[in-house]
């Protein structure tokens, strides 16, 4: 019975030692698979918007892409020389671009959307004017710049934003 | 501070005040008491596209050309002397048998001063523009790229303090790089002190009436104001390193000016009531009529005129002789209008006339329908032009040089404009003349 008795405890001890190794061997290798934690920053572009672009549009260019932003429809490659030629005959170009977006705005076909429409969400407005004329989203600053300047004037329509873009120089570029 | 003390320092204060000099946007200091020039206004016409002297100033038509003995003066708006007897191609109606009148009572020749012969300083168009713009013929200016150095306009708007719409260039075309030579690449001078321009046929022409001519008209006060607001936004957001810069700076109200302008022109082109000479049957011609309501409108300080008809001349004499005639007519339209129709500008005027290069005195292989030889322009004869000044500060009846004696380049415009308009030490300290130009007032 003491033999016995003595023979479970050293049976006892000897299970006892190989469990702790297996216990330490268990730790150590689920240590050594555990992944650390890596605390990182999102990934924030800190350049411009728009630091692509700077390719000067020519007046071909320029008039072929304007028509298209404001009628949806491309034109006549005779039309865009001509309209080109119209540019090239006045000395101040930002001038001759407003006087050619002008005649835009008074000719039938132009799309623009309407006033309610552009109150009812002006976010939506915001994020479409700068996907159609500047080809990018805005920066958070740039649409609550322009948010607010909507909503503080009930004066300001989608037509004169819609020049404000055209005319702007970061549209003359691509 | 005792009464002594007191009156000191406010007798400095207000001397200070009126003696302290204005400050140019250009952040240049300028005098108080301003330019002191000899003139309010200069027209410079840049004359016709490569004239030779022989068939203008020396008066011989087609004796130095044609083996033909004919000689005359078919330039008597500007030339003392009668006009040919025979042979009579460049007036109106078939065959150009029927000169155009006179249209001014004394010839410029007699009211001002007359350079017989001067020197161009290229023998090529835009190089002869270029050096009558420039006062400078920059050995690496390109055909197609704007001037290197600093134009007439610059140096005026810079120096002068002028704005953009005192300063205009009213070309024939938009061809042959002509809409470049408004302002220079120049890094100190540049877009923002550019000279407007239009090339009226072009502007006011068809394409004009179809594209520009039925403008929006945004209230000034209402619509105007936020657009540019936002336009400046949008600009203030668009951080790229390319200079923009394709405005020549004019203001807000500069803007609405000429655009109530080009209004004013699409109605008048449209009911015939433009101010053109009474013969206008080229585009010469109809280029001066625009250049008269430029000035009737914007009163500008300096207007430069480019006429080119007589470009034609490389294939047809006899077209040519009915382009020097009618752009003698333009100039005379050009000068009696000044002096009857714009009264801001009447007496206070100096017109100048050079043509940019001259013609070849040998002719090339192309002959007319009236069997005449044609000339180009590239060899020594080409080089030979006039100069011709009138009105304000200008002495009358005079003539310097001759065929044997040329006194006068090219490139003394610049410095004769400058010295006009009281800006002439700034232009000559500039260092971008030629060497050896100079007013041509110091080489009377």
């Amino acid at each position: 019975m003491h033999t016995l008795t003595r023979a479970r405890f050293f049976l006892s001890l000897r299970g006892r030692i190989g469990i702790a190794v297996l216990l330490v061997l268990v730790l150590f290798f689920a240590t050594a698979c555990r992944k650390e934690p890596i605390y990182e920053l999102q990934q924030v572009d800190l350049r411009p918007p728009s630091p692509d672009k700077d390719q000067f549009k020519t007046n071909e260019e320029y008039v072929a892409i304007l028509h298209a932003n404001m009628f949806q429809t491309g034109s006549s490659a005779n039309e865009v020389y001509e309209m080109a030629q119209c540019i090239e005959s006045i000395g101040d170009k930002e001038l001759a671009r407003e006087v050619v977006i002008s005649n835009f705005m008074n000719k039938p076909g132009v799309i623009i959307p309407s006033d309610e429409e552009m109150r009812a969400n002006i976010d939506v407005f915001i994020v479409a004017t700068y996907n159609r004329f500047l080809v990018r989203d805005p920066s958070e600053a740039e649409k609550t710049w322009f948010r607010n300047y909507i909503e503080a004037d009930p004066y300001v329509t989608p037509e004169l934003i819609y020049f404000s873009f055209a005319l702007s120089d970061e549209y003359m570029y691509y | 501070m005792n009464r002594r003390h007191f009156i000191k320092r406010t007798g400095a204060a207000a001397a200070a005040a009126f003696a302290a000099p204005y400050i140019l946007p250009s952040g240049r200091l300028f005098a108080a008491s301003g330019g002191g020039g000899l003139a309010q206004h200069v027209v410079l016409v840049m004359f016709a596209g490569g004239v030779r002297n022989q068939e203008s100033v020396l008066q011989r038509y087609l004796a130095d050309s044609q083996n033909d003995p004919n000689e005359g003066n078919i330039m008597y708006n500007m030339l003392n002397g009668g006009p040919p007897l025979e042979k009579i191609v460049y007036g109106t109606g078939l065959g150009g048998i029927n000169p155009i009148p006179a249209l001014l009572g004394q010839s410029l020749q007699s009211q001002g001063t007359l350079f017989r012969e001067m020197h161009a300083a290229s023998t090529g168009h835009y190089g002869g523009l270029n050096s009558l713009l420039q006062g400078n013929t920059a050995a690496t200016q390109g055909l197609q790229q704007k001037p290197l150095n600093p134009t007439v306009f610059e140096y005026l708007r810079r120096h002068a303090g002028l704005q953009a719409t005192q300063t205009w260039f009213v070309g024939n075309t938009i061809g042959n790089s002509v809409p470049l030579l408004n302002y220079s690449v120049h890094p100190n001078y540049g877009a923002q002190y550019g000279a407007n321009f239009f090339a009226p046929n072009v502007t006011f022409g068809p394409l004009g009436d179809q594209y520009l001519g039925n403008a929006k008209v945004y209230h000034p006060n209402d619509q105007l104001p936020p657009i540019y607001e936002m336009q400046q936004f949008l600009n203030n957001s668009f951080e790229n390193i390319v200079n923009v810069g394709t405005g020549i700076g004019n203001t807000a109200e500069e803007k609405q000016d000429i655009k109530a302008f080009m209004v004013e022109m699409f109605n008048k082109t449209a009911n015939g009531s433009i101010a053109h000479p009474p013969v206008h049957d080229s585009g010469d011609l109809s280029t001066v009529g625009y250049a008269c309501e430029v000035m009737k409108w914007f009163r500008p300080t300096l207007t430069v005129v480019n006429l080119s008809g007589v470009d034609g001349c490389h294939s047809s004499f006899t077209g040519y002789l009915a382009a020097l005639h009618r752009a003698d007519h333009a100039v005379g339209h050009l000068w009696d209008y000044i002096q009857t129709q714009v009264p801001e500008m009447a007496g206070n005027t100096t017109l100048i006339v050079v043509p940019e290069c001259g013609r070849n005195g040998e002719p090339n292989a192309i002959l007319d329908q009236n069997d005449w030889y044609s000339f180009d322009h590239s060899d020594a004869n080409a080089l030979r032009v006039f100069g011709m000044m009138a009105g304000a500060g200008v002495p009358a009846g005079l003539q310097v040089g001759s065929e044997d004696n040329p006194v006068g380049l090219a490139t003394d415009i610049v410095p004769t404009i400058a010295e006009l308009l009281g800006i002439k030490n700034e232009v000559m300290g500039a260092g971008f003349l030629s060497p050896g130009s100079m007013s041509l007032f110091d080489r009377i």
